[in-house]
């Protein structure tokens, strides 16, 4: 069946049809839009910033990231592997909140710093 | 308590005007009125921050840090929990009232100011939405400061009105903490925000976009309990039988941003209807001698980056104005926006001020895949820019060189939309 | 216990009549549904002191007005009430106009309205530069005066508090009856209170009331409606005087008055409406008072609008105020029909419910330690270099501002917090500090209020209300185990 996207690797934003079964892609103006599409139909990745508890006195949540792009389907799951999460200060920019996760290789990483 | 400068607001614009104002001979104070410098971007914990600037892509806390770090070690005085309440000049010295809970309610003085204060969210009383006004509707940025920095959801069943990028964001933001997200309304015919966003933020939670409508009505005694939204015509107006309802508990408001510069209460300076902020010459120096002003403080913008970039320029030109002792040129060019342009930035060109060139900022009025911005000087046209995917939302660059002025008469820009 | 008087209602009305009878030896409960004081017509007014010209002679809405209007000015050092004593001007555009102006002339002066004058296009304009200039005469009504009807509220109903009044918020009555001489009142919360007498102040919902007790009330109210809007008090000095148009049938009309605080209201327009408590705004009736109040100023900073809001007059079939003792039911006081000039003839109605209705005087002791004055919440931004200075050295939190744009500290919410009708609520703190009142309308401090009033009442963020009882405004923390 074919599937619809706008692709998001250039300002173009060209509208990207796709077969989900042959992998064939139409609306591309260039060759990145190609990949794009099908590893949107295939693996789509994000990456996920949110928050994580903490006790400082400055603020509640400190901002973390996941540090590059995991599998779309994941991201429900690891809010909820966040939400148990508990810090403590200080914690500074790169701090390795969760490794490797789902296997991917990437790590969710504290992106600011709290010293008390 | 006698300083050379004083910069209010320590958010991305002021430590970038900080830095590059910056001089061992220079007594400068940056005060701040949360706890600590960052400003807004504390609150962005999205990315897509800095791939100007850094060339890399970070959060917002991350940007706001590198900011940060390039002027901790500097001989200044940095005043946190400070609030700025007045300023006013009398014989060259601004005197600045500021408050903080050691020397409670006080007067600074100073050379000259750089107003680097950021901007404020527009309110449903000022876009007049009808309706009941229940609890339960607020700023995207209020509620998302309530999410991000202390852990509290503010609804359940969310719509927004206004599809920018902190509309955007926050849809993604809400629904990711467990909040379902009905839609997202947007009265013009086209979204404000980044197509990534759209993608990221609204498509990835099959969120519904409607473009060309708006909120025609709330409902709700003490705690909204529903919205209508209408499909509105060219001239903006609704139009009657496209209504249509959602339950909702919250309505969040993504509906523009305002320059934050209303802590004058008898200090007046030239402003712009078109920006709301204040009318500036090439080195952001306003209609008042040694005021000067940067970042969303100035004109709202979309990219991070260009407030830093805009603001070290501030900041030099504020060090200049202070060491070389420039006065202000009376007469002014003027720079205009012309067809299809909303505004540009700098308003006023002062030949008499040492530059090489102006950069002028502007944003176009309309979408276009493919353009050109022409720019004239009186009859004379003086420079043409090709341009691609033009659209309201991002904010375009010009440099303009000094040489190409050649006259007093005003200079004008425009877009012209081939495609 | 029995109590000697139950008032219904805590509007200004209600909280005047209040405060004067607690200069008597009695046992008076109030009684409000709101979870405040000053919720429904006195929230949402123009804020005008009228001076008396508009009721007809020889009713008592005149008398009172004229009566209400002296006693603001002596009321405004006992009670701290705030006063703006810019007079106003009727403005007329046309020979008809002008006519209509001289008899609104001779009434103002049979009524006893001091001060009054006609005057001619010229002096018109020099006195408000940016008045149309298609104008043809003023009346110049110098007596007219612009109040805080929030704290004129809180001020009747503090200084009742201080002198003995009991009062029950949430609390909303929904049964009376007469047994053996004295009236039971009960609650929708099942609470019942037994009392002497009544006094019915509850403004638009008198009628509701009275139905309870009464066989045949000899008023029906009808609901009208008024829509507003705000414009920033940072736009100075664009109108100075109250402006009213030439009165027609309808009313008053859409008037500009500059406020207390800075601000402009422009509005009302008059609707009549079934339902006493739908306030919303509505897109005819907002356009309908934007393109009328350009009659009077055609350069009105419309695009410095910070709020809308509507307020719902209690008029009534009655062509007066209707402020009676029953003919049916002996000991039931109507307080009823008070709409316009209620605010302004508030202080009069409370001494002519209490002197000459109730005629207190016969039935009860006067009090000799009434006290008789009430000090309002100093706002720190409002006092003098050197009040600051000591006030900030008793209380540095005076040094930490919460409220940016009407320059409210953390000590001035943490007094309202903690006032005699304290504030409780978001909306509360706003009433009585103004933080959350200004251009960004809470947009920046909002969050900080919540903290102080968490704090300061030892709840849950979670817990704090926006205005109703539950109405919390942060719904869920996040982060957390269920």
């Amino acid at each position: 069946m074919k599937k619809e996207m706008i692709c998001i690797v250039c300002p173009v934003g060209c509208h990207l049809s796709i077969d989900t079964d042959s992998l064939e892609v139409s609306g591309n103006k260039c060759p990145r839009g190609e990949k794009y599409a099908r590893i949107e139909i295939t693996n789509p990745t994000r990456v996920v910033t949110s928050t994580v508890k903490v006790n400082s006195v400055l603020q509640r949540r400190v901002s973390i990231k996941t540090t590059d792009a995991i599998p779309k389907e994941k991201i429900f799951e690891l809010m909820a592997m966040l939400d148990s999460i508990d810090l403590k200060v200080p914690v500074k920019i790169g701090d390795v909140v969760l490794e490797n996760v789902f296997d991917t290789g990437e790590n969710v990483v504290v992106t600011m710093t709290l010293d008390e | 308590m006698n300083y050379d400068l004083i910069i209010i607001g320590g958010g991305a614009a002021g430590v970038a005007a900080l830095k590059s104002a910056y001089d061992p001979n220079l007594k400068i104070l940056l005060v701040e009125r949360e706890n600590r410098l960052g400003g807004i971007l504390k609150q962005c914990i999205h990315n897509g921050f800095g791939v100007h600037h850094y060339k890399e892509e970070l959060t917002g806390p991350e940007y706001a840090v590198r900011g940060i770090d390039a002027i901790k070690t500097l001989d200044v005085d940095i005043l946190t929990d400070t609030t700025v309440i007045d300023v006013e000049k009398t014989n060259g010295t601004f005197t600045v009232r500021m408050s903080n809970t050691t020397d409670g309610d006080h007067l600074r003085t100073s050379k000259a100011v750089i107003l680097s204060s950021g901007c404020y969210e527009r309110t449903r009383g000022a876009i007049q939405l009808p309706g009941d006004r229940p609890s339960g509707i607020m700023p995207a940025g209020s509620a998302q400061r309530y999410l991000n920095m202390e852990g509290y959801l503010v609804g359940k069943k969310i719509f927004i009105l206004g599809s920018g990028d902190i509309g955007l964001i926050m849809a993604r933001r809400m629904t990711l903490e467990g909040a379902k997200v009905l839609g997202v309304a947007e009265i013009m015919p086209y979204s404000n925000g980044l197509t990534r966003n759209i993608v990221q933020c609204l498509h990835d939670f099959d969120i519904p976009l409607y473009l060309s409508h708006t909120i025609s009505d709330i409902r709700g005694k003490s705690r909204l309990e529903g919205i209508t939204i209408s499909e509105v015509d060219e001239t903006f107006q609704t139009i009657e039988g496209t209504e249509k309802h959602f339950d909702v508990d919250t309505l969040l408001l993504s509906v523009g941003l305002i320059p934050d510069i209303n802590m004058f209460e008898s200090l007046s300076f030239e402003t712009s209807r078109k920006t709301n902020g204040a009318i500036v010459d090439q080195t952001y120096q306003t209609s008042v001698e040694g005021l000067f002003a940067c970042g969303n403080a100035l004109h709202v913008h979309d990219l991070v980056d260009f407030v830093t970039e805009e603001s070290e320029k501030a900041g030099k030109s504020a060090k200049a104005f202070i060491m070389e002792n420039h006065k202000k040129n009376k007469k002014l060019i003027d720079i205009e926006a012309s067809d299809n342009i909303g505004y540009v930035l700098p308003q006023k060109l002062d030949m008499d001020q040492p530059f090489d060139e102006v950069e002028l900022s502007f944003r176009a009025t309309m979408k276009g895949d493919k353009g050109v911005f022409v720019i004239h000087q009186g009859d004379q046209e003086i420079l043409t820019k090709k341009a691609r995917f033009v659209m309201p939302a991002e904010m375009e660059k010009i440099s303009l060189k000094k040489d190409l002025i050649d006259t007093t008469e005003p200079i004008t820009i425009r877009f012209e939309v081939t495609q | 216990m029995t109590y000697d008087y139950i008032i219904i209602g805590a509007g200004v009305v209600g909280t005047a009549i209040a405060r004067e009878l607690m200069k008597y030896q009695v046992n008076a409960l109030m009684v409000e549904k709101e979870n405040d004081v000053c919720n429904h017509a006195s929230l949402a007014n123009s804020a005008i002191v009228h001076s008396g010209h508009d009721p007809k002679p020889g009713t008592l809405k005149a008398k009172l007005n004229v009566e209400g209007n002296n006693l603001y000015e002596k009321l405004e050092n006992t009670l701290d009430l705030p006063l703006l004593k810019n007079g106003a001007l009727m403005v007329a555009f046309s020979e008809e106009d002008n006519k209509t102006l001289k008899t609104y002339y001779n009434q103002a002066i049979e009524n006893g309205v001091e001060g009054v004058a006609l005057l001619n296009k010229e002096d018109a304009l020099k006195r408000e530069p940016n008045l149309n200039p298609k104008v043809t005469m003023v009346l110049d009504l110098p007596t007219t005066k612009v109040t805080y009807p929030w704290e004129v509220t809180l001020a009747f109903a503090e200084n009742a508090i201080d002198n003995g009044l009991e009062l029950k918020k949430s609390t909303e009555v929904k049964n009376i009856e007469k047994i053996d001489g004295l009236f039971i009142v009960t609650t929708t919360k099942g609470e019942s209170f037994k009392t002497h007498s009544i006094i019915n102040a509850a403004g638009a919902f008198t009628g509701k009331i009275a139905a309870m007790i009464e066989k045949n009330t000899p008023y029906t109210i009808k609901p009208r409606r008024g829509e507003y809007f705000v414009i920033d008090r940072h736009v100075k000095g664009f109108i100075n005087h109250t402006l009213y148009p030439t009165p027609t049938a309808l009313g008053k009309g859409v008037l500009i008055v500059p406020q207390v605080h800075g601000e402009t209201l422009i509005g009302p327009n008059s609707v009549f409406q079934d339902d006493p408590e739908n306030i919303d705004n509505t897109k005819s009736g907002l356009s309908y008072v934007r393109k009328e109040s350009t009659k009077l100023c055609d350069s009105i900073p419309f695009n410095k609008v910070i709020r809308t809001f509507t307020g719902v007059r209690a008029s009534s079939t009655y062509d007066d105020f209707y402020i009676k003792e029953s003919d049916e039911v002996k000991g039931f006081i109507h307080v009823a029909g008070i709409d316009s000039p209620g605010l302004s003839a508030a202080p009069a109605i409370a001494e002519y419910v209490v002197n000459t209705i109730i005629n207190a005087e016969q039935s009860f002791t006067k009090k000799t330690d009434f006290i008789e004055k009430r000090h309002g919440l100093k706002l720190f931004h409002q006092m003098t270099d050197e009040d600051k200075k000591e006030a900030f050295r008793v209380e540095p939190r005076h040094g930490n501002l919460i409220c940016k744009c009407e320059k409210i500290t953390e000590a001035d919410i943490v007094h309202a917090v903690n006032s005699s009708v304290p504030g409780d609520t978001v909306k509360g703190i706003k009433k009585r500090s103004r933080a959350g009142a200004g251009l960004c309308q809470g947009g920046y401090c909002e969050h900080n209020v919540i903290h102080l009033i968490a704090r300061e009442l030892k709840k849950d963020v979670t817990k704090v209300e926006y205005y109703d009882k539950e109405s919390y405004i942060l719904q869920s923390e996040t982060k957390v185990k269920k």
